[in-house]
Formats: C-alpha cells, sequence, structure tokens
C-alpha cells in the first residue's frame, strides 16, 4: 500500500507516491484543465496500474477539495514546507514559482512556517508569465532555457504587466535585440519578481514547476543566492509534504483543513 | 443598509454556518429603518434641510442645527456589500475618476451618473438631494473632491475642516486650528438652515455622540473576552448606528440593547465563533463584497477576527458636552487614521495586548491608500516589537475586481496552520 499525495495546482496536477518508509516512489504530472476531479482520476488510474494505493489521498492547491474520492485537504504552503524541510534538515527560506503564484516561505530550524507571502494578484514573475512569453514567441519551454544560456548580454524587462511585457519584449525584437538576451532578461525579470517578496537572509531552496521546466533559471537563482539548492522534480514537493504531514504521531501537525 | 442587513441574514442562515445570529440584529435593523424613513421623508417633503457628512465629519454640528445628515460613505458601503460596486465604477472612471482612488468615490458617483442606488429598494427616488455637503479631511483626501462632484452637479455649498495628516503630536496648535475651522462653519451652516447656531443643542449632541461612542466602545470590548462573543463581522453591520447617527438618542439606546445581549452572551458562553481556537486582529478596511464568505471561511478554521481598526475609529470617547468645539477637535484628530505610523504602531501593539492577539491580518485596499497600513513598514515593525506573526492580502474596500479570492483563501488557511504549528498550547 502506497499513500498518494495530489497538489492540484491552477496549471498542473502533480501527484506522488510514498511508500512506509517516507520515501517518494512514483511521479505523475497531468494538466490540471478545467475539472481538478478529471485531473486527479487521471493520477489515480496512473497509479492504479502498477501500485495498490491507500485512502483517503492527501491533496493541496487550488482544487484541493475538488475531488470524488476520500481525501484529506493540507495547505500547499505548509506541505511544501514540510516536504523540504523533510530533506534539508534545516531552517531556510523556500522560493516556489507556481503557475499563478509566487511564493517565499521562511522555515524555522523546528521545521515550521515562521512566515510567508505570495505574489500580489499579478501573473507577472510566475509560470504563466513564462508560458504567456513562450507562446508569443512560438518557442518550447526546452529552447528557452537552452536560448538563455548563449544570451551574451542582459536586457531589461521592465514591464510589471505580462501583456505589456509583450509588447516591450516586441520593441527590443523590433530594435534589434537578440532572443537569448531578451530570454535572459525575461529569466531575471522572474527573479527579480520573486526578490520583492522578502529579504532572504539564509539558505534558499527553489521549488516549483518553473525551475522544474527550466533549468537555467536554477542557474541564475544560483548566482543571485550561492547558498542555494533546487531539488530534483521540486513540483511534486508540495504533494510530498500532504502525504508527510498526515504520518502518524507527527508532532506539531497543523490540522489539515477539512478534518 | 437593507444590503448589509441581507448580508448579515445570509450570513447567520444555520444551514449555512455555524455562526450563531446575534438578536439585536432586529433592534438594528429598526433603529438603521428608521434613520432611513427620517431621510426619506425630509427629501421627498423638503420639510428638513439634508447636509451630506463624511463617516466621521462634524456629525454632531449638523444634528444640533436641525439637519437631516445623509452619509455617501455609507451609501458606498452598501454597494460594496450588494456586489455591485464593479457596475458602477467604470461610468465614473469614464467620467476622468481613475480606478485607483477610492471605490466608494467612484461607485457611488458611477451610480448616481446611472441613476441608481439601492435605496431605491427602500422607496427612494435617489439618494437624497443635499443642501449643503459638509467634509472633514481627517480620513483622506478624497472626501473634498468626491463632496466638491456633488456641489458642482447640484450647485450648492461645499465647507469643511482641513485635519492636518500623520499627526505624532496631537497638540494645542492642532486643536485649537481644527476647533476654529468648526466655528468657521457655522456662518454657512445658519444660511443653509435658516436657524441660529444654539450652543445648548450643539453641546447635548455631542453629550449623546459621546456616550453613544463610549456604549460602541463598550460592545467591541467585550471581545477581549475568551472566546469573544462578537467578531469583526458581526461589528462591521453593527456599527451603523455609530457611523451615521452619531449625535442622536437612537444610537444610544441601540447600544444599550446590543452591550446587554453580549454580555448576556459571556454569561451563558455563547460565542461568535463556535470553537474559538485563534484571535485574530484585521488591519484595513473590510470586503464588503466577501463579508459572508469571510465569516464562514474564518469559523471554519476557528478563528475569531477580535478586532479591528476599521470598527474601533468611531470611539470618540473624548467628546465633552462641556467644552464642544475643542473636544470634537481632539476627538476627530485623534482618530487612528489621521495620526503617524509611530502612534499608529503604539495604539496596534496596545490593542494586540489587550485582545490576546495571535495574528493580525493586513488587507491592503487597492484604492485606499490611507486605510492600508502595510504600505510603510509598519507592519515589520510591529512584528519585531511583538513577535505576532501576520499576514497581508491585497484586495479592496468595494472594488472586487482587486480581489483574488481563491489565491486569499489559501493565504488565510496557511496563516491559521502557520499559528496552529507556531503556537504553544498555553497561548491558544
Amino acid at each position: 500500500m502506497q499513500r498518494l499525495g495530489i497538489d492540484l495546482g491552477s496549471s498542473y496536477t502533480k501527484g506522488v507516491l510514498v511508500d512506509e518508509n517516507n520515501r517518494m516512489t512514483a511521479f505523475h504530472c497531468v494538466k490540471s484543465g478545467y475539472n481538478f476531479n478529471n485531473a486527479a482520476k487521471k493520477i489515480i488510474s496512473y497509479f492504479a496500474e502498477n501500485y495498490e494505493i491507500e485512502y483517503p489521498v492527501y491533496t493541496c492547491g487550488y482544487g484541493r477539495e475538488q475531488i470524488e474520492a476520500p481525501f484529506v485537504a493540507n495547505s500547499e504552503l505548509i506541505a511544501l514546507s514540510k516536504a523540504v524541510y523533510e530533506i534539508y534538515k534545516r531552517s531556510c527560506s523556500i522560493i516556489d514559482i507556481g503557475g499563478q503564484d509566487t511564493k517565499f516561505i521562511q522555515v524555522n530550524s523546528l521545521g515550521q512556517v515562521e512566515k510567508f507571502k505570495m505574489n500580489r494578484k499579478c501573473a507577472a514573475g510566475t509560470g504563466s508569465f513564462l508560458e504567456e512569453i513562450a507562446f508569443r514567441l512560438d518557442v518550447t519551454p526546452e529552447e528557452f532555457t537552452e536560448f538563455a544560456k548563449d544570451a551574451t548580454q542582459e536586457v531589461k524587462i521592465n514591464s510589471f504587466c505580462t501583456v505589456f511585457a509583450i509588447s516591450e519584449i516586441i520593441g527590443m525584437i523590433k530594435n534589434g535585440a537578440s532572443l537569448p538576451n531578451i530570454i535572459l532578461g525575461i529569466y531575471n525579470s522572474i527573479i527579480l519578481r520573486s526578490s520583492e517578496l522578502s529579504l532572504v537572509e539564509d539558505y534558499v531552496v527553489i521549488t516549483g514547476g518553473l525551475p522544474s521546466m527550466h533549468p537555467t533559471i536554477v542557474t541564475l537563482f544560483k548566482k543571485k543566492y550561492p547558498d542555494s539548492d533546487s531539488p530534483e522534480r521540486s513540483q511534486f514537493l508540495a504533494a510530498f509534504g500532504c502525504v508527510l504531514l498526515n504520518r502518524s504521531g507527527e508532532k506539531n501537525k497543523p490540522q489539515p483543513i477539512n478534518s | 443598509m437593507e444590503e448589509l442587513l441581507k448580508i448579515m441574514n445570509e450570513k447567520i442562515t444555520p444551514e449555512k454556518s455555524d455562526l450563531v445570529k446575534l438578536r439585536s440584529v432586529n433592534d438594528l435593523r429598526k433603529t438603521m429603518d428608521g434613520y432611513f424613513a427620517r431621510l426619506k421623508e425630509a427629501a421627498e417633503t423638503r420639510n428638513r434641510k439634508i447636509a451630506w457628512c463624511t463617516s466621521v465629519g462634524p456629525a454632531e454640528l449638523l444634528y444640533s442645527m436641525g439637519f437631516e445628515v445623509y452619509f455617501p460613505e455609507n451609501h458606498g458601503a452598501m454597494l460594496g456589500a450588494g456586489k455591485n460596486a464593479d457596475k458602477y465604477i467604470p461610468t465614473a472612471v469614464a467620467h476622468g475618476y481613475s480606478p485607483d482612488i477610492c471605490s466608494y468615490l467612484t461607485s457611488d458617483i458611477g451610480a448616481f451618473l446611472q441613476n441608481e442606488t439601492p435605496l431605491q429598494k427602500s422607496g427612494f427616488a435617489s439618494v437624497p438631494k443635499p443642501d449643503i455637503l459638509v467634509f472633514n479631511t481627517n480620513q483622506c483626501r478624497e472626501v473634498e473632491d468626491w463632496f466638491s462632484f456633488y456641489g458642482r452637479h447640484f450647485n450648492v455649498p461645499v465647507v469643511g475642516i482641513h485635519t492636518p495628516l500623520s499627526i505624532s503630536d496631537l497638540n494645542q496648535e492642532i486643536i485649537k486650528s481644527v476647533a476654529d475651522q468648526y466655528h468657521r462653519l457655522i456662518p454657512e451652516l445658519e444660511k443653509v438652515a435658516g436657524k441660529k447656531f444654539d450652543i445648548d443643542s450643539f453641546s447635548e449632541r455631542v453629550g449623546l455622540s459621546h456616550d453613544g461612542c463610549v456604549l460602541w466602545k463598550k460592545v467591541l470590548q467585550k471581545a477581549k473576552h475568551i472566546p469573544s462573543p462578537i467578531n469583526f463581522f458581526d461589528s462591521a453591520i453593527h456599527m451603523g448606528p455609530i457611523v451615521v447617527m452619531r449625535g442622536t438618542r437612537d444610537a444610544v439606546d441601540y447600544y444599550k440593547i446590543l452591550l446587554a445581549e453580549l454580555e448576556e452572551r459571556i454569561d451563558n458562553k455563547i460565542s461568535a465563533v463556535p470553537d474559538e481556537r485563534f484571535r485574530i486582529y484585521w488591519e484595513g478596511m473590510p470586503l464588503w463584497y466577501k463579508l459572508s464568505n469571510l465569516a464562514k471561511l474564518f469559523a471554519k478554521l476557528n478563528t475569531c477576527i477580535v478586532a479591528s481598526t476599521y470598527c474601533n475609529s468611531w470611539v470618540f470617547d473624548d467628546l465633552d458636552p462641556q467644552n464642544p468645539f475643542e473636544s470634537s477637535a481632539l476627538a476627530y484628530s485623534k482618530l487612528f487614521i489621521v495620526r503617524s505610523d509611530s502612534v499608529k504602531e503604539n495604539v496596534l501593539e496596545g490593542l494586540l495586548h489587550e485582545f490576546s492577539i495571535h495574528g493580525i491580518i493586513y488587507h491592503e485596499s487597492k484604492t485606499c491608500a490611507r486605510n492600508s497600513n502595510n504600505r510603510f513598514g509598519l507592519q515589520n515593525r510591529l512584528f519585531n516589537q511583538t513577535g505576532i506573526p501576520y499576514l497581508e492580502i491585497n484586495g479592496d474596500l468595494s472594488d472586487p475586481r482587486c480581489y483574488s479570492e481563491e489565491q486569499s483563501i489559501i493565504a488565510i488557511e496557511t496563516f491559521i496552520d502557520q499559528l496552529s504549528g507556531q503556537l504553544t498550547n498555553s497561548r491558544i
């Protein structure tokens, strides 16, 4: 029997199986689309082919209560912090860049959330921002991250608004700026946006769908924060944390939202 | 007000939430109905003059001179609570008012330009036509521009008091200046009212206002009790009389009823939020269009918002009938919103302690800079002084387009989880 954590995010739904030793054993990710229950069903069916799943499943994210299977909903940020602490066993600052949200979380030496902040009501600096720009430029995420490696000089993106950022980029292309330099500018604007959330004074862990799909941005983050890391498959960590939060005998376990 | 009461009734429907209904809401309705009936009669018969007044303006002076007093901010709150602000704001914007300025102002002017008002449901033909508009800039400068729109439209006088902003030292010079401005309003008010100013009548109104404010303060202070018999969402509705009937017997009578009910609740161990576990301070404006949703969300999280800057803002207990001008100047310049950040920090620190607060929520209201106190680092300084965790949410008092509900729910739930993880059993 394996426990299943599902993070039903605004763009993608991520599922992770966790064994009795609290190790992640299998991963699956689908687009959330317009029906979170369908997305969760796809995750459950995928795992059910090869594994026996224990119920309830443990959920977080925007669609955390939108599934028909028995579930226990959790706070995504608390879950993510739990998973990061499980891996690093130290106080740290988490910068998580997801589809619609950029989050800063300060985790103390006991693994508890000390402070957190989310982006304002604006998608600039999030995964959606990058997806929209990539779509307009007709560049895939893989190409996007490869292009940035060839940058020779950064160009600065000033616009806070995704739509105006695109107009700004079109202007840059018109003025002869190279695509690699522009992409480096876009990555750096995302890093700058995330650094507005809070002062970062300790070890930094970078997580979320965006760093997972754009490894170059992790390199740039590491340049800004030398004392940092980004674990593999970090977009699955919130789902992993949901399971960890609900393991029996958990000390100081926060109350699940709908328990 | 009907819109606000509708929300209150919706909120307290038992099958929708575990929140316990305050019985006094029926008396609140009667009190508010009486106020609007008087206003309607004056608007229809023109038997009494109508003054428009800002929410922390010189209401006592206006009532003392026989005016019926109408408060556009109350109307703004009704538009917000009725979830109609975004229907009207674009009209005001098209007339040159920025969507970034006060959404009470833009929704109110927009509704007026569209010839619509929730008061029509209570039989009003339109908002009551003013004979004079009277403001105090203690809360913000927008009120003067807001009233000036109507002054131009109706061709009636707009007079007011300009209070200094960001006051640290509330000294005699400031009090004298504001008191002098009160005096200077009188000739214009006499002209419009068609009657002479009477100091005894003013003193009486100041005395009634004082008594109403003291009772309102007692109501709010009942929330010091653990668990609290009243929460912010109740107070935001039950504050109606202290906003629009300050200086009347009706407000005094109503708060005696409410206070008695809260005392009874404490005796009978009835709390506003069943199983209250966390006590929160709300800094900033309410989100009028989400009062009901937020009340239910916090109740589900066993969390009671026990105190707020907003509801505390109508406690003018420095009013003194023996000294009506100076005490009015003192009371209305002592207001939280018109004070410097250092004064605000001290006030907040005191309230956090008095109300046994576990966490603070700052609502950064997109169109209300003066009522968003997390814009100049106060939240960090207060955290450093007190160690009490805080959460900032982005929204607006009336314009729902500025609020991301799902994101905010996640933030609020996470904050309560954070408190749950952080607080020791002895503090909860």
